[in-house]
């Protein structure tokens, strides 16, 4: 029954050329109602730069984005209409207050006159923010703008959610709540949010994708992949890898496990490295 | 949309003091300028009534006093468009307007028309001079309307200007001496030391060849049509410098 939902977010072969020696390559996803992916990666493994190409915030230098239907590249505006993007850096005004934020956020994302009282309400209460509606966003604790961050994402009830590290700087009772907002969220929407510990990634997804190096090497790995299961990933990992970037990637990934052993079972999965290997693709 | 954006845009130009400051700074220079002036009319009134036609207080007032306050918003009117894109960079919210179904067209619109809107009511108070004059004399309020509309139209350019600097960086000072280094430029082309140059239509470039009409009450298409072309070609400029800014790795 899973394919009667509709598909809110397809990309297709997307890349782009980072630095002369780093590229995001072939970045292919397709996501339906319900569907929360956790996109894992270490530092500068291009989680964001993928984020920010399914945003629109970057042109891909090849392939396609489709939300909901509408060509991001063809018919922007009504692409983003289904679109809620939290980046790294929440994009907040510090001397707004909260409130008047959202209120601005809602007008911009063409919430109706009429309805915008209401979807700032539903992002205030959504995001545990009542308390604080009338602060100042300078005046708040990181976790607080955080929250705010992802308050401007929803506050239109977006078919596709992208959230960019969401739970980074928070404390574990935020990093809780988050975690408890995506799922609710994931529910009637299709969520991707970038982290870089796969423990959060399983806490929150019912799919997983591990970037490295700017590409994809490992897909759909199943929903209940426990907390140390690199063996779980290892078996899912569809491009070659360096032996040195797989034992990197799963020591990073994995903070609660012993990394090393299942590595070793990859032989067949490691490239045996070349000079061109020692530059980033 | 265009609409939500100016309101943004002014409102938050107002949230910031030192728009208070600069509107203030702006008020005190006109106001001794055109005190300045009165008095020099009232002073030099017989003198003048020897002349074959002498001008009246409107005219000495808007050719007076209307075109050195045009030297000061030249001056000072980058500064309330420096922090419109710069300001955008530095917080890191131009994510917002990006992921949001708003076009930059409209983005960049919206903020121009938010800027010129606060810099033409700090302009404003010109206009209660001239009715603090009016209240004890008589003036040709078509001659103060004429040398206003080429105030605000130059306020306007002059935001339009410090808007496509203010795309270029995201430091607000380098933002405003680009600007003031440019208005400079264009407005010292139209003076004497500029003719030599033989460049035919160098003079026609410049802004200050284009005010002078406005301020003697002389309404020209050509005028009005070379303020259009000047903010809708910064304004242009603007949207295509966000718009390669989606092709540029942040």
């Amino acid at each position: 029954m899973v394919n009667d939902r509709p598909i809110l977010l397809r990309a297709t072969s997307l890349s782009r050329l980072i630095s002369p020696t780093a590229r995001v390559a072939d970045i292919s996803v397709t996501l339906r109602e319900g569907d929360v992916l956790g996109l894992l990666g270490l530092n500068g493994a291009g989680k964001s730069t993928t984020l920010k190409m399914l945003a629109g915030l970057l042109v891909p230098d090849g392939g396609d984005v489709e939300i909901d239907g509408h060509s991001l590249m063809e018919h922007p505006l009504a692409a983003r209409a289904q679109l809620g993007y939290l980046p790294d850096t929440p994009p907040l005004y510090p001397d707004m207050r909260v409130a008047a934020y959202l209120k601005l956020a809602a007008q911009l994302r063409r919430v109706p006159r009429k309805l915008v009282k209401p979807a700032v309400d539903y992002a205030l209460e959504v995001c545990d923010l009542t308390a604080v509606a009338k602060h100042r966003i300078a005046a708040l604790s990181k976790g607080f703008r955080q929250r705010v961050g992802l308050a401007q994402a929803i506050i239109h009830r977006p078919k596709v959610i992208l959230l960019d590290e969401p739970s980074s700087g928070l404390d574990p009772h935020q990093m809780q709540s988050m975690r408890t907002l995506i799922k609710t969220l994931g529910q009637d929407a299709a969520v991707i949010f970038s982290t870089h510990l796969l423990p959060e990634a399983v806490a929150v997804c019912n799919h997983i994708a591990v970037m490295h190096n700017g590409r994809i090497v490992a897909s759909e790995l199943p929903s209940d992949t426990p907390v140390t299961a690199e063996t779980e990933i290892s078996e899912h990992i569809t491009q070659p890898l360096l032996r040195d970037d797989l034992d990197t990637l799963f020591t990073n990934l994995v903070q609660f496990g012993t990394p090393k052993a299942p590595v070793r079972t990859l032989t067949s999965k490691i490239e045996q490295p070349t000079p061109a290997d020692n530059i980033n693709p | 949309m265009i609409g939500v954006i100016a309101k943004h845009e002014s409102t938050s130009l107002l949230r910031l003091p030192i728009t208070w400051m600069i509107a203030a700074v702006l008020a005190c220079a006109f106001a001794f300028l055109f005190l300045q002036q009165l008095e020099v009319y009232l002073t030099r009134q017989a003198e003048l009534a020897l002349l074959d036609h002498p001008p009246g207080l409107t005219a000495w007032l808007t050719t007076r006093f209307i075109a050195p306050a045009s030297i000061v918003t030249l001056i000072l009117g980058p500064l309330f468009a420096m922090r419109s894109f710069s300001d955008e960079f530095r917080l890191e919210t131009l994510a917002l307007w990006q992921s949001s179904p708003v076009s930059t067209t409209a983005l960049v619109i919206g903020k121009f028309l938010g800027v010129t809107l606060v810099l033409c009511a700090a302009l404003s108070v010109t206009l209660l001079m001239f009715a603090g004059v009016a209240w004890v004399g008589k003036l040709d309020w078509w001659q103060v309307a004429s040398a206003m509309l080429g105030l605000y139209l130059l306020a306007a350019a002059c935001a339009a200007t410090g808007l496509f600097f203010s795309s270029l960086t995201r430091h607000a000072m380098v933002a405003v001496l680009a600007s003031l280094a440019t208005l400079a430029l264009v407005w010292l082309i139209g003076t004497a030391s500029f003719n030599a140059i033989p460049i035919p239509g160098l003079q026609a470039t410049s802004l200050a060849n284009h005010i002078g009409g406005f301020h003697q009450g002389y309404l020209a298409t050509n005028d009005v049509l070379y303020f259009v072309l000047y903010i809708a070609l910064f304004l242009v400029l603007t949207i295509v410098r966000l718009d390669a800014l989606r092709h540029v790795n942040r």
